[in-house]
């Protein structure tokens, strides 16, 4: 089951290859900001939000729940793509819990990265047959997003032709990526660092890069001419990714409880049942 | 003459029969031989993918349904799940694409297949699309 829009290899995706028709047609997305969640909590939520997902589209009955655009920050964690499950050793695991954060080995694509307080993370739910996206489509349309958050802080953030991410320059990463489809049902997403404290990501070698930075929204304001630029925290950062979310994917993004009470009833099921198992 | 004629297509359905290949909506290609479902992804797939860089092809002996995924494929920091449109059991998988994961991107539909299945059921045959039922699906937009 792979989602599949054809765009010519290695070409721009532009309007993300889609026709006025299809675009007239897509979907809107409901947003909603969670604050702090752990990111175990967060990802069994994800999985499960997905399962049902395609339980209900598979069922052919009238849709509940509608594609949302989760937006959310964690505590201090590692987490690893589905290429190196199990190939870290448990004394480099141990190394990295031992710095106060949790390691966790997910299903997504990409490699080692690092997310925590500041820096904010969007976990799109999509079914991207509805937005008729194939996967490298998707992806550059998540890249499109925060380059255009980015632009709403004066930072000019730009995507490189194979090295997947949003860059400030070829060394400094802004934002990492990383998502699962499953039967067109999209989890996982991007990590914007706002106001992270970057010393974490200098215990790992961020999505397998070397001689690569990951940097820091705030950092790059501050560097920028005229004295104090905007405000560069998370809070500010999400108006600014639902806005570009929207001029990305040309979709009308709302909040989600607007768009779809019963989606947002069961990301907040979800997350308090894994609030209860943790306890 | 007549007979000539007869004797060609009657070769042609034969050769048809035991080669079969067939597609999925979601893009999958199954060339079916003796009880046995070759699977890859079409040519259409691997191009709206990108450059495929780590691929998980299911274990021989396992059991698969067209519920759960059998495998996967990455390409540019996405995963995307792999099915098996074929209940039955895995009696080979390609080791090859699994260290050149290129395969898939230059030889979807040849070189770069991703697993054998000898399949239990005759029925999930006739949900397959044929060649020209794929190609009118693909030209319809490829993604309903």
């Amino acid at each position: 089951m792979l989602p599949a829009r054809h765009v010519a290899a290695g070409a721009p995706c532009g309007t993300l290859g889609r026709t006025a028709a299809q675009l007239a047609g897509v979907p809107p997305v409901g947003y909603v900001y969670l604050g702090v969640v752990p990111y175990r909590a967060a990802l069994e939520m994800q999985r499960q939000l997905c399962r049902r997902r395609i339980d209900e589209i598979q069922s052919g009955r009238a849709r509940t729940l509608s594609d949302a655009l989760i937006l959310l920050q964690h505590p201090p964690v590692y987490t690893n793509g589905r290429r190196n499950r199990g190939r870290v050793p448990a004394a480099e695991a141990a190394r990295l819990r031992a710095l106060g954060a949790d390691y966790v080995e997910t299903n997504r694509g990409g490699e080692i990265t690092f997310h925590g307080p500041g820096q904010l993370v969007g976990y799109p739910s999509m079914h991207l047959r509805d937005h008729h996206l194939g996967a490298r489509c998707y992806v550059e349309g998540l890249e499109n997003t925060v380059v255009g958050a980015c632009a709403r802080f004066g930072v000019a953030a730009r995507a490189i032709p194979g090295f997947p991410g949003v860059w400030a320059s070829p060394a400094e990463k802004v934002a990492a990526l990383g998502t699962h489809v499953q039967r067109y049902v999209t989890s996982h997403g991007f990590a914007l660092n706002c106001t992270t404290d970057m010393r974490w990501f200098r215990e790992i070698v961020p999505c397998g890069l070397e001689g690569r930075t990951a940097v820091s929204l705030q950092s790059l304001v501050a560097r920028q001419p005229g004295g104090p630029g905007p405000d560069p925290s998370v809070d500010a950062a999400v108006p600014a990714v639902v806005d570009s979310f929207g001029a990305a994917f040309r979709c009308a993004v709302r909040p989600l409880a607007e768009v779809s009470p019963a989606t947002l009833d069961a990301i907040q099921e979800l997350l308090q049942q894994q609030q209860q198992q943790a306890q | 003459m007549l007979a000539l004629l007869t004797r060609t297509a009657v070769r042609s359905a034969g050769v048809a029969r035991r080669h079969l290949t067939k597609y999925t909506k979601s893009h999958e290609w199954v060339k079916i031989d003796k009880g046995v479902g070759t699977i890859g992804i079409t040519d259409y797939a691997q191009s709206s993918l990108g450059d495929v860089v780590y691929v998980e092809v299911p274990e021989v002996g396992a059991e698969v349904t067209p519920e759960e995924p059998v495998g996967v494929v990455e390409s540019v920091k996405s995963t995307s799940d792999i099915f098996s449109p074929l209940t039955g059991t895995i009696v080979d998988a390609n080791k090859e694409v699994v260290g050149n994961t290129k395969l898939i991107n230059k030889a979807a539909e040849t070189d770069g297949w991703l697993f054998k299945v000898k399949f239990s059921s005759e029925a999930e045959l006739d949900e397959l699309l044929s060649a020209a039922e794929y190609k009118k699906h693909i030209a319809d937009g490829g993604d309903h």
